[in-house]
């Protein structure tokens, strides 16, 4: 067992930075150096994060091999949180291969998104709070990813909601945020009640909720991943998700991820969670808290591959939120909108991965993802900052001639999740498409069905990238189009989803008044307001802090992606097997039976374990020097894998390449085609308004349930029938009172009265049976 | 020191009344109405650091499994003794009240205008039937105990409450009268089957227990049903459990602030605790037979309360609504008749009394601020009063659950204690132990949707009602009473350690008792099932 107690420094941090900056930070918030401070504590503690993360990482500076080269986990105890009979909980955390890499992109990437953030914010009221709830969200996240135990896990998973709801409602005066903050963790909770029902059947499956083995006080404590991996695999078939199997295990826990991954059916609080400001949106709605569903399902790898039928729910379900949100992407004229469906999308994408058993391509496309996402959430930052708080996109336009920075490298992230080769898009998206078309866990044709679709999807990304990305830079400038109604004049309904019915009673039917009514009212303004642009407005490149994060990330988006180039492409240019990424996470999926889609070496090592076994073939002298602090057998299983690699595959591989790339080349020219000499162009008013999916969800759940609640369940059984009870036996007992009155005059008519009557009949009672017994 | 240590719970329920006396010979001879809150609060304050003494000692047991037990002759004739003790069960609660009560009198601090004295006075006589309930091991005592709790609630409803006081008071004693007149019976027929089958007759707790152990008290054909019945009608009702809750919200909507937070806090706890104390260890064959139809109502007052929390117009009413459907899961955990899901019932009454009562207290902060408790007059509060809706998003938090504060790991383990346990039928098709458990579990989803949609309107959002513009935010008082509350969420929480440990013994202990009653029919959980 291997420990280092420098681990749990890359969560406390940033909570420490987190107390700082809301007890101290709100201390000086009207100082002149409060933003300095604050920024500084925020930036700095992420840094102390991000540089321990790379340290156990890599193994720099430790004295055990870095955890993404080692074969056990790096852990760490902290205390024995819940030990109630048998069922143990640690507050320990461990990072071994999959959240190694995890919390490498997730410090590094919000270490760059807290920089661009002081300047982003620079000027609010709030910045401190800002930044408390910043850190605080690393610290879930953090926790999420290196918990060792799943109670742990839903520890991070519950805290990200939590931080997640305080920053989409940051701008508290805005209706849209803190109704789009309620939805979101409301949401959020529906999938965490799968989580948690997830959580106790494996515990009681396993005894166990570990994912590790481990020794803790003397007690030996198994990993519950190994021993689902040790189970017969599930049969496939419908029954088996309600059999109380490894199946059910599987789909409750899947629950719980399209809850906090924006996935059908509970995806429709994420675009809304656009109302938060952009950092957040970067950070949260894109890189890291949304793919946690992603990461859930791959940590527990070792369960889906024993349950066919959830790999295949799944795979359904990501593919269908990926065409599904693509769709909606094309018709929204809010930079941020188009994002974030685009978020929801590509998250769908990784589902797809995982149910079609390509876990390692899922975290390859979630780690490209945060890199390119990132980066255009941000540039979207950059431009909305320069245009004083304006995200509809059909009032920009040209905005390349005054904004370079943010055009050049918004560019590297249009061509990333476009799919272009050498950008990082295409690797992991291009291998999802490849493992999707040969999958055997899938049954035919449903693979095809699959792939197809998911082609349509890449298609449909290039085209609505392309028109946002045309919108906002290129054509004439718009800046002061009169639109015939303004989006932020859009009845809260649309804009409230969840939350819309709740509110018809209270006080704020009031609607907002439209943008330009903001500046009447009497509170200070210290929100993220847009206020009507002056004529001589021009946009204006951002701050050092703003564009030098988007340089990095930009960077990050075009040659990350060459981590995980698969075999079948490297092998053309006679560069051996380079997949740095595959080699990584190998390991860490579980080896469980044949089915295995792919190349993976058939075995029953449990968890964790690599396949050791011995082959001839002699890699890539460089994949040697990268691996050389690796144990040979080790080394050798994993290069084992690839020589199954039969030609016809590799060849199949490559075909398929080529024609994603040219659909993507396609959708980019279609698009360019269609908005480039008309950006105005008028989209199907269904995709407006979203497949009218909130109207659904109101008009058919919520609305019943509150109605039921308050007419049936209040006024009516508690009010009305059990109240009725209660007082009609009290207005009987008045009524026999009434008729004794001519007995007993004076009686007082009184409840109270009554009681003390009866408990004086039954004292009575008693004092004569008593004295019946001793007589 | 000796004394104190061998009277210690005589002198817990006691020095509240000298409390009691020594108020009202203040108002007597110095007639400074002003200072008798602090003359209340020095009593409370120093109870509870008496109190403390107890979490000190804990440890050291009696042969009987209880601590700082004493036992004291009272009346001879019916073989009556004020029998004390504390074991795992009752210490923390014993605890949480003397720790609740200063806490409710600085709430009180300008609120009381009419009356006083009497107002104090009533507070302390109400902590000493308090502890009386949570420690007496006689069960006329206990009886005694348990209906004096009535009678300074139903003054301070009745005479301090809102505009709807009297219907409110009434209503409250009915119900819980109602409940406890049964339990006398059955109190009183205990005595006489004790006497008829061992020759002689007693009130004592451990010795009934003692002879149905052992066999010499047997229950014949449905005696001990009805037994049990009559005792849970009382608590079920106290607690309140589905269908009897609706005397609650009427009785914490008209309750004044000082007395909702000991309402939520203390006196519902007494109906579960008597549960856990009386029904289980006296009726094991009743408790495990009855248990389906507990754990029903208790499915249906988690979901029922939530969703009539959910359309409440008041504040709280909402809250009051919250704790059916809290309790509801205290009932279910309680029943499940494992060690966590018992351990848990346990804990979620800590948890429920801090939450709860921190989230009354706050209600009644705005309320002397405004004189409305109605969702619709506020709007954007967090503007005005960044403090106050600091300390209401986390308390709101405590009670939905979130991880980290105390009411997840309360609710966890109550849970993950239904979902293992072996009370509920398990056919080829379906286990209605899991089914109970998911059901129960939509309560974790409905509890975010009433308490955050309620403060997305109160304290999010523009100020929209003038008169909340000028609102001023905590005072040093009000952030010290509730400071204790947050600390103690936070801590209990992420520790939950020293109180699970210090109940661990005396839960195993009735798990045991209820469950090997069932002559290997059901199996016993613990580490070694698997």
């Amino acid at each position: 067992m291997v420990e280092n107690n420098l681990l749990s420094l890359i969560i406390f941090a940033p909570l420490a930075g987190a107390v700082i900056n809301w007890l101290v930070g709100g201390y000086l918030k009207d100082k002149p150096y409060s933003e300095p401070f604050s920024g500084l504590v925020a930036c700095g503690t992420i840094a102390i994060s991000t540089i321990v993360a790379f340290m156990i990482a890599f193994g720099i500076g430790t004295s055990h091999q870095g955890a993404l080269f080692g074969t056990e986990p790096v852990l760490d105890h902290i205390w024995t949180w819940v030990n109630v009979g048998g069922f143990r909980a640690d507050f320990a955390l461990g990072v071994d291969r999959l959240s190694g890499i995890y919390v490498c992109f997730v410090t590094f990437v919000g270490l760059l998104i807290h920089i661009f953030a002081t300047g982003y914010m620079h000027g609010d009221k709030g910045f401190y709070r800002f930044f408390a709830y910043l850190n605080l969200f690393m610290f879930s996240m953090l926790t999420l990813i290196l918990a060792d135990n799943f109670l742990l896990m839903f520890v991070g998973w519950e805290g990200v909601g939590l931080c997640s709801y305080l920053l989409i409602g940051y701008y508290i005066k805005k209706d849209e945020a803190r109704r789009a903050a309620k939805k979101a963790f409301v949401m959020n909770r529906i999938g965490d009640w799968g989580v948690l029902m997830g959580i106790f059947l494996v515990f009681t499956m396993t005894g166990s909720i570990s994912f590790y083995d481990k020794a803790v006080d003397g007690a030996q404590v198994s990993s519950a991943l190994a021993a689902f991996a040790n189970m017969p695999t599930d049969a496939f078939g419908w029954g088996t998700i309600f059999a109380g199997g490894i199946t059910s295990v599987a789909v409750l826990l899947f629950i719980g991820a399209t809850g906090k991954s924006a996935q059908i059916p509970l995806f429709t609080w994420l675009p809304d969670a656009m109302a938060g400001p952009t950092p957040v949106s970067a950070l949260i709605h894109a890189a890291t808290m949304v793919t946690a569903g992603v990461y859930m399902v791959v940590r527990c790898n070792a369960i889906y591959q024993n349950a066919p039928t959830a790999m295949f729910i799944v795979a359904i379900i990501g593919c269908a939120t990926a065409i599904f949100a693509a769709t909606i992407g094309l018709a929204q004229n809010d930079i941020k909108k188009v994002l974030a469906y685009s978020t929801v999308s590509q998250l769908g994408y990784m589902f797809l991965a995982c149910g079609v058993g390509a876990f390692v391509a899922a975290i390859f496309h979630v780690m490209t993802h945060a890199f390119f996402k990132a980066l255009l959430f941000l540039g979207s930052g950059s431009v909305i900052h320069g245009m004083h708080h304006e995200q509809d996109m059909r009032k920009m336009g040209n905005l390349r001639k005054y904004m370079p920075i943010t055009f050049i490298t918004m560019m590297m992230g249009w061509l990333a999740i476009c799919g272009i080769p050498i950008w990082a898009g295409f690797f992991s998206k291009d291998e999802i498409l490849y493992r999707t078309f040969a999958s055997r866990n899938i049954p035919e044709p449903w693979n095809y069905v699959l792939w197809i679709v998911g082609l349509i999807t890449a298609v449909l990304t290039a085209v609505y990238m392309t028109r946002m990305m045309w919108m906002t830079f290129f054509g004439s400038e718009r800046f002061h189009l009169e639109l015939e109604h303004d989006h932020r004049s859009e009845p809260p309904a649309v804009a409230g989803g969840l939350s819309s019915s709740f509110d018809d009673e209270s006080h704020e039917a009031h609607v907002q008044p439209p943008a330009t009514a903001d500046g009447s009212d009497l509170d200070d303004d210290d929100e993220e307001e847009h206020h009507a642009l002056p004529p001589n407005f021009h946009p204006h490149e951002s701050p050092w802090t703003m564009t030098v994060p988007l340089i990095v990330l930009a960077v990050l988006s075009t040659i990350g992606g060459l981590s995980g180039i698969p075999y079948a492409m490297s092998s053309l240019f006679g560069a051996g097997d380079v997949n740095i990424i595959e080699h990584t996470l190998d390991p860490v999926i579980a080896k469980v039976g044949k089915k295995e889609g792919g190349h993976e070496t058939p075995s029953v090592k449990p968890h964790a374990e690599p396949a050791s076994k011995p082959h001839a073939a002699i890699a890539d002298p460089n994949l040697n020097d990268l691996y050389a602090s690796t144990e040979a057998p080790h080394l050798a299983g994993e290069t084992a894998v690839h020589e199954e690699h039969s030609a016809e595959e590799l060849s199949t591989e490559r075909l398929l390449a080529v024609l994603s790339v040219l659909l993507a080349l396609s959708g980019i020219a279609i698009g360019i085609a269609v908005f480039g000499k008309n950006p105005l162009l008028k989209m199907p008013k269904i995709l407006e308004e979203k497949w009218r999916i909130d109207e659904f969800y109101n008009g058919y759940i919520v609305d019943p349930i509150t109605n039921l609640s308050r007419e049936g369940l209040w006024k009516g059984f508690d009010l009305g029938f059990i109240d009725g009870i209660v007082n009609g036996i009290g207005y009987f007992i008045v009524e026999a009172g009434r008729a004794l009155r001519g007995i007993q005059v004076g009686f007082v008519r009184s409840y109270a009265a009554i009681i003390l009557l009866g408990a004086l009949a039954v004292l009575g009672y008693f004092i004569y049976y008593g004295l019946k017994l001793v007589g | 020191m000796d004394f104190i240590s061998q009277n210690l719970l005589t002198i817990l329920i006691l020095f509240p009344v000298f409390g009691a006396v020594a108020t009202l010979a203040h108002q007597m001879f110095w007639k400074q109405e002003s200072q008798l809150k602090w003359v209340t609060l020095g009593f409370t304050i120093v109870n509870f650091l008496l109190s403390l003494i107890l979490v000190a000692g804990r440890g050291a047991q009696s042969a009987n499994g209880f601590l700082y037990e004493s036992n004291t002759p009272w009346i001879k004739a019916i073989n009556t003794n004020f029998h004390f003790g504390v074991d795992g069960l009752s210490l923390w609660l014993v605890v949480l009240t003397t720790f609740i009560m200063p806490i409710s009198i600085l709430s009180t601090w300008h609120a009381v205008e009419k009356r006083p004295t009497a107002f104090y006075v009533f507070l302390l006589l109400l902590e000493s039937a308090m502890i009386g309930v949570f420690v007496s091991l006689d069960l006329l005592v206990f009886y005694l105990f348990f209906e004096a709790s009535l009678i300074p609630m139903f003054f301070l409803i009745g005479i301090w409450g809102g505009d709807n006081r009297i219907y409110a008071a009434v209503k409250f004693f009915i119900f819980t009268m109602l409940g406890s007149l049964l339990m006398l019976v059955a109190i009183i027929s205990l005595y006489y089957l004790h006497l008829d089958q061992t020759g002689v007759g007693t009130f004592d707790y451990v010795t009934i227990l003692h002879s149905l152990e052992v066999g010499k008290l047997v229950f014949a054909g449905s005696t001990g049903t009805l037994l049990f019945l009559a005792f849970a009608l009382a608590f079920a009702i106290k607690v309140p459990l589905f269908p009897f809750h609706t005397w609650l919200p009427d009785a914490h909507t008209e309750a004044p602030t000082a007395g909702s937070v000991i309402l939520a806090a203390v006196l519902l706890k007494m109906g579960t605790y008597g549960l856990m104390r009386f029904n289980f260890p006296l009726f094991p064959d009743a408790s495990r037979e009855w248990a389906f139809v507990f754990i029903i109502l208790g499915i249906i007052g988690i979901i029922y309360g939530a969703l009539v929390a959910m359309v409440q117009p008041d504040v709280k009413r909402l809250v009051a609504y919250s704790s059916v459907a809290h309790m509801g899961f205290v009932i279910i955990g309680m029943f499940s008749f494992t060690e966590w899901g018992m351990q848990g019932a346990l804990y979620q009454m800590l948890n429920h009394g801090i939450s709860t009562g921190a989230l009354f207290l706050l209600v009644g902060f705005i309320y002397e601020r405004r004189h409305t408790r109605q969702i619709s007059e506020f709007g954007g509060l967090a503007n005005v009063m960044p403090i106050y809706a600091t300390i209401f998003v986390i308390t709101a938090m405590s009670s939905v659950g979130l991880p980290f504060l105390n009411g997840f790991v309360g609710e966890f383990l109550i849970m993950i204690g239904m979902w293992k346990s072996a009370i509920l039928p398990v056919s080829a098709t379906a286990n209605w132990n899991y089914i109970s458990t998911m059901l129960a579990g939509t309560g974790v989803i409905f509890a975010a949707v009433y308490l955050l949609w309620m403060i997305q309107r109160v304290f999010f959002g523009k100020v929209t009602n003038e008169k909340n513009r000028t609102l001023s935010d905590l005072s040093w008082r009000e952030i010290g009473l509730i400071a204790p509350l947050l600390a103690l969420m936070v801590y209990m929480g992420v520790y939950p350690r020293p109180f699970l440990d210090t109940s661990e013994a005396s839960v195993k202990a009735v798990q045991e008792r209820v469950m090997h009653q069932a002559g290997g029919t059901v199996a016993k959980n613990g580490p070694s099932e698997k």
